[in-house]
C-alpha cells in the first residue's frame, strides 16, 4: 500500500463576510431580547467550521438552534429549582447561624462548581457530537460527572502545590477527553506525558511566583517599592501563559492518534501573541472611532437646540420626552455591546482559528481507509448547561 | 473543465465535484451532469465503478451560513449524511439556478419535544418564583432569629446604598446631624409600640431625592431625605413612620428580603448575560418599591392609625402626605403606589378622624422641625430641590 501525502488545513474564512453575518446575528439576538442568541451561535459556527478545510474538504457543524434552545429551556428547569430553592435555605441558614450571607454565596458557589465542570464536558460532547468531517461524525463517549470529580480533584491539587501541578491537570484532563473522543469508528488516544507540558510551563510559572512575592511583600510587609517588580513580572507572566496554551495545544495535539491517523501540529507564540496585541488593537480604534461619531452625531442634534451642556436636568427642560432619552441610551449601550462582539470576531477569534487551522496537518492518512460512520448521538440537552451557567465557549 | 452538450431539451452540463458518502471518509471524485430527460431534472453522480447517484434537483439543498463562495456543499433531503462539495465555479452557477430549494438548506430534526419542554420550562420557573420561593420565604422569615434578620436588614442596606448611587464606590450618605436625629429619636420613642419587637426599631436618613420610606429586615426604617423635603409637618413624617413600623412589627422586610435572594439567581438565569444585571437591578429596585401584599399594606396602615392614635397624634396626616406626593408628582414610590391603587383608604383615614382626639402637643417642636429637615447638613440641597422649590412659588 503506498503512503499517502499528509494532509494539510486550508482556511477559507474571510474577515468580510464573517463581520456582516456577525452584525445581521447579534442585532437580532438583541432585538428578540437574547432568543436568537441559538440561531446566532449555529449560524457563526456554521462559518468558522466551514472555514477549516482539512485536505480541501470543510468541517461541517449540523447542530440545530432548535435543540440549543430545548436544552437550554431543560437546564432552567433544573437549575432553577437549585438557585431558586437551595439558594434560599442557604441563606436562611448562613443569616441564622453565622450573621452573615458570605457562608451561603461560598456554599452556594462550591455547589454549583461540579455543575461547572459536567456543563464544559456536555458542552464538548455536544459540539463534536454536531461536527462531520467527510461526511463522518466526531463524538465523544458519555463521562461528565467523572470528569467533573478529576477536575475537581486536580484543581485542589494544583492548588494545594502552589501551581506546580498545574501541566500535570493539564494533561490528565485533556487525556480524559481526548481518549473519549472519536472520529467514526476509531477512538483518539493522548500519548506522550505531563513532564513534557513543563519547558514550556516554566516562564509563566516563575514570573507568576515572583508576581506573587512582591505583591505580598508590598502589601503585608508594607514595603510598597516591591509592586515595581509587578510591572515587569505581570507582562512577562501574560505572555508566558500565551506561550504555555500554545505550546500545551502544539504538543498535546502532535501526541494524540487514532489507530494510525496522526496529528502535526505547529502553532507559534509570536504569532498567536500578535493576534492579541494587534486585535485588540484594531478593535479598539474601530471601537473608538464609532463612539466618537455616534457621540458627535448627538452632540449636534442636542446642540442645534441651542444647548450645550449634557446635563439630565437640562435634558428635562429641553422638552424631550424621558422616553426618548433612554432609547438614545439603550441604543448606545446595546450598539457598543454588539460592536464589541462583533470586531473581536473578526479581529481575534477568526486570525486566531486561521492560524492554528493553517499550522495543522494530518499525517497517517492511510487510517482513514478503515474509518466507518457511527450513530448519531441523541442526548435532549445539546449544550444547555453551559448556556445557562454562561460558560459555553466563544463561539 | 466542463462540457456543454447541445440537446433538444434544456442545454446539460457536466462537471467534477468531491462526493461523500456519509459511510466512510473516503473522497469520491465525480462527474456530475443533470438529467433532463423525463418530466423531473435529476443531478446525476456517477460514481467510479459504481451505479450512478441520482439526486432530484427539487431535493436538493445548500448548506448555509458557509464560510467562502467558492464551494457549495450540497445535500439531499432525506439523506442526512452524504454530501456532494462543488467548487466548479460553472457548476455552482448553473446549480444555483436550476435547483428550486437550494437555498432553504437542509431540514431541521422534529419540533415536537419542544414545545413540551418550553410549557415545562416556563411553568416550572414561574412555579418556583410565584409559589415556592414566596411560601418557604415567609416560613422562614418566622424562623429567622433576631441577630440573623439584623444582619440581613445590614447588608440589604448597603446593597440599597450602593444601587441607589451614581458612582458605586460612593454608596448614598446616611445623614447624621446631631441635632437633626436627636429630633428624629423624639420622634419614634413617641410612636414605638408598646408591644415587644424582636430587634429595637432603628430609623435612618438617606441623602436622596425620592420621595419614599421603606422598612428594611431587622427593625430598620429608612426614610429619604426627598421625603421630609416634601412634607409641610412634621406629624405627616410621622404618619409614613407610624405605616413603616406597621411592615416592621409584622416583618414583611425579612420575608420581601428572603423572596429576592430566591428570585433573582432565577432570573438572572433565564435571561443569561444578555440581562442579568438588569434582573439584579430590578429586584432590588422591588425591595425599595416595597411591593408588599395587598393584605400586608391594610395591615400596615391599620397599624399606622392605632399607633398615632395612641401617641395622639392627627391620622389625618397620612392622608395629608399622600395628597402631598400626588401634587409633587416626582418618582412614584412604593407608597404613593399603594395608596393610589387604594383610594378606599381615605375613606377609612377620614372616619379614624373624626372619631380621634388629638392631643395639643405637636410631635416636633417648630426648632425641632428645622434640625431635622437639615439632617442631611445645610449644603446638600440638591438641583432638583432648586427645580421643586421655584415650581411651588
Amino acid at each position: 500500500m503506498s503512503t499517502l501525502a499528509d494532509l494539510n488545513t486550508g482556511f477559507a474564512g474571510r474577515r468580510g463576510r464573517l463581520f456582516w453575518l456577525a452584525l445581521r446575528t447579534s442585532l437580532l439576538t438583541v432585538l428578540t431580547l437574547g432568543l436568537y442568541r441559538f440561531w446566532m451561535k449555529t449560524r457563526l459556527r456554521r462559518f468558522y467550521w466551514s472555514s477549516i478545510r482539512p485536505g480541501g474538504q470543510p468541517l461541517e457543524y449540523v447542530g440545530e438552534p432548535l435543540e440549543k434552545l430545548l436544552g437550554f429551556l431543560i437546564a432552567v428547569v433544573f437549575l432553577a429549582f437549585y438557585i431558586g430553592i437551595v439558594n434560599l435555605i442557604l441563606m436562611f441558614l448562613s443569616f441564622a447561624f453565622l450573621q452573615d450571607n458570605f457562608a451561603a454565596y461560598a456554599l452556594s458557589f462550591v455547589g454549583l462548581v461540579p455543575v461547572v465542570f459536567y456543563a464544559q464536558y456536555r458542552a464538548r460532547r455536544y459540539i463534536l457530537a454536531r461536527t462531520r468531517w467527510r461526511g463522518i461524525r466526531f463524538g465523544m463517549k458519555p463521562g461528565a460527572w467523572g470528569y467533573a470529580g478529576r477536575a475537581i480533584w486536580h484543581w485542589l491539587v494544583t492548588g494545594i502545590s502552589l501551581g506546580l501541578l498545574w501541566p500535570r491537570m493539564t494533561f490528565w484532563l485533556e487525556k480524559y477527553r481526548a481518549d473519549r473522543t472519536t472520529y467514526g469508528t476509531v477512538t483518539i488516544t493522548q500519548g506522550g506525558g505531563w513532564g513534557m507540558l513543563y519547558p514550556p510551563y516554566l516562564v509563566a510559572y516563575i514570573s507568576g511566583l515572583v508576581s506573587a512575592g512582591a505583591f505580598g511583600i508590598s502589601i503585608w510587609l508594607e514595603r510598597p517599592e516591591f509592586a515595581a517588580i509587578l510591572a515587569l513580572s505581570l507582562p512577562v507572566m501574560l505572555i508566558g501563559a500565551i506561550h504555555y496554551r500554545v505550546a500545551a495545544f502544539r504538543k498535546l495535539t502532535s501526541t494524540k492518534s487514532a489507530e494510525g491517523i496522526g496529528f502535526a501540529a505547529a502553532p507559534r507564540t509570536g504569532r498567536v501573541f500578535g493576534i492579541y496585541v494587534l486585535g485588540n488593537f484594531l478593535a479598539g480604534l474601530v471601537m473608538t472611532g464609532f463612539m466618537v461619531v455616534l457621540l458627535g452625531l448627538i452632540g449636534a442634534y442636542v446642540g442645534s437646540s441651542g444647548q450645550f451642556d449634557l446635563d439630565l436636568e437640562d435634558l428635562n427642560q429641553l422638552g424631550l420626552p424621558s422616553a426618548l432619552i433612554w432609547t438614545v441610551g439603550l441604543i448606545l449601550y446595546f450598539s457598543a455591546f454588539i460592536l464589541w462582539g462583533v470586531l473581536r470576531h473578526v479581529f481575534l477569534t477568526l486570525p486566531l482559528m486561521r492560524h492554528y487551522a493553517e499550522t495543522l496537518a494530518i499525517t497517517g492518512v492511510s487510517g482513514l481507509l478503515a474509518v466507518r460512520q457511527t450513530d448519531r448521538d441523541r442526548f435532549a440537552e445539546a449544550e444547555g448547561f453551559a448556556e445557562a451557567l454562561d460558560i459555553g465557549a466563544a463561539i | 473543465m466542463i462540457t456543454i452538450h447541445v440537446t433538444e431539451g434544456a442545454p446539460s452540463f457536466s462537471a467534477y465535484a468531491d462526493f461523500l458518502d456519509g459511510e466512510s471518509p473516503i473522497v469520491h471524485r465525480v462527474e456530475i451532469s443533470v438529467d433532463d430527460s423525463g418530466s423531473d431534472a435529476w443531478l446525476v453522480i456517477a460514481l467510479p465503478g459504481k451505479k450512478p447517484v441520482r439526486w432530484a434537483m427539487a431535493d436538493l439543498r445548500a448548506v448555509r451560513d458557509q464560510a467562502a463562495k467558492d464551494m457549495i456543499v450540497l445535500a439531499r433531503t432525506g439523506n442526512k449524511l452524504a454530501r456532494l462539495l462543488v467548487n466548479d465555479p460553472e457548476a455552482v452557477r448553473i446549480l444555483s439556478a436550476r435547483a428550486p430549494m437550494i437555498k432553504r438548506g437542509p431540514e431541521a430534526p422534529g419540533k415536537g419535544r419542544l414545545f413540551g419542554w418550553a410549557v415545562g420550562a416556563i411553568a416550572s420557573v414561574a412555579l418556583i418564583i410565584l409559589v415556592l420561593v414566596p411560601l418557604m420565604a415567609d416560613q422562614l422569615a418566622e424562623l429567622l432569629p433576631p441577630a440573623g434578620e439584623r444582619a440581613l436588614g445590614d447588608s440589604t442596606f448597603e446593597q440599597i446604598r450602593t444601587m441607589l448611587s451614581d458612582n458605586a464606590l460612593l454608596p448614598v450618605e446616611v445623614c447624621e446631624e446631631p441635632e437633626g436625629l436627636a429630633a428624629l429619636a423624639k420622634m419614634t420613642d413617641r410612636l414605638s409600640p408598646g408591644t415587644e419587637l424582636p430587634n429595637d426599631l432603628t430609623v435612618h436618613v438617606l441623602d436622596h431625592d425620592l420621595i419614599n420610606a421603606f422598612a428594611l429586615p431587622g427593625g430598620q426604617v429608612i426614610l429619604f431625605r426627598g421625603l421630609i423635603d416634601a412634607a409641610e409637618a412634621p406629624e405627616e413624617v410621622a404618619a409614613v413612620l407610624a405605616h413603616e413600623i406597621g411592615h416592621v412589627v409584622a416583618r414583611d422586610p425579612a420575608r420581601i428580603a428572603l423572596r429576592t435572594a430566591g428570585s433573582v439567581g432565577v432570573l438572572g438565569l433565564l435571561f443569561g448575560d444578555f440581562a442579568g444585571g438588569a434582573a439584579v437591578l430590578f429586584m432590588t429596585e422591588r425591595l425599595i418599591q416595597a411591593s408588599y401584599s395587598r393584605e400586608a399594606e391594610s395591615n400596615a396602615d391599620i397599624f399606622a392609625l392605632e399607633l398615632l392614635d395612641q401617641a395622639g397624634l392627627p391620622p389625618a396626616a397620612l392622608a395629608t402626605m399622600f395628597e402631598r406626593f400626588r401634587e409633587v408628582g416626582g418618582e412614584a414610590g412604593g407608597l404613593i403606589s399603594h395608596f393610589s391603587s387604594h383610594p378606599a383608604l381615605g375613606d377609612r383615614i377620614a372616619r379614624a378622624a373624626e372619631l380621634t382626639e388629638v392631643s395639643g402637643e405637636p410631635v416636633l417642636t417648630p426648632r425641632e422641625w428645622q434640625a431635622l429637615r437639615a439632617v442631611c447638613g445645610a449644603g446638600s440641597s440638591t438641583p432638583s430641590d432648586r427645580v421643586r422649590e421655584s415650581k411651588n412659588k
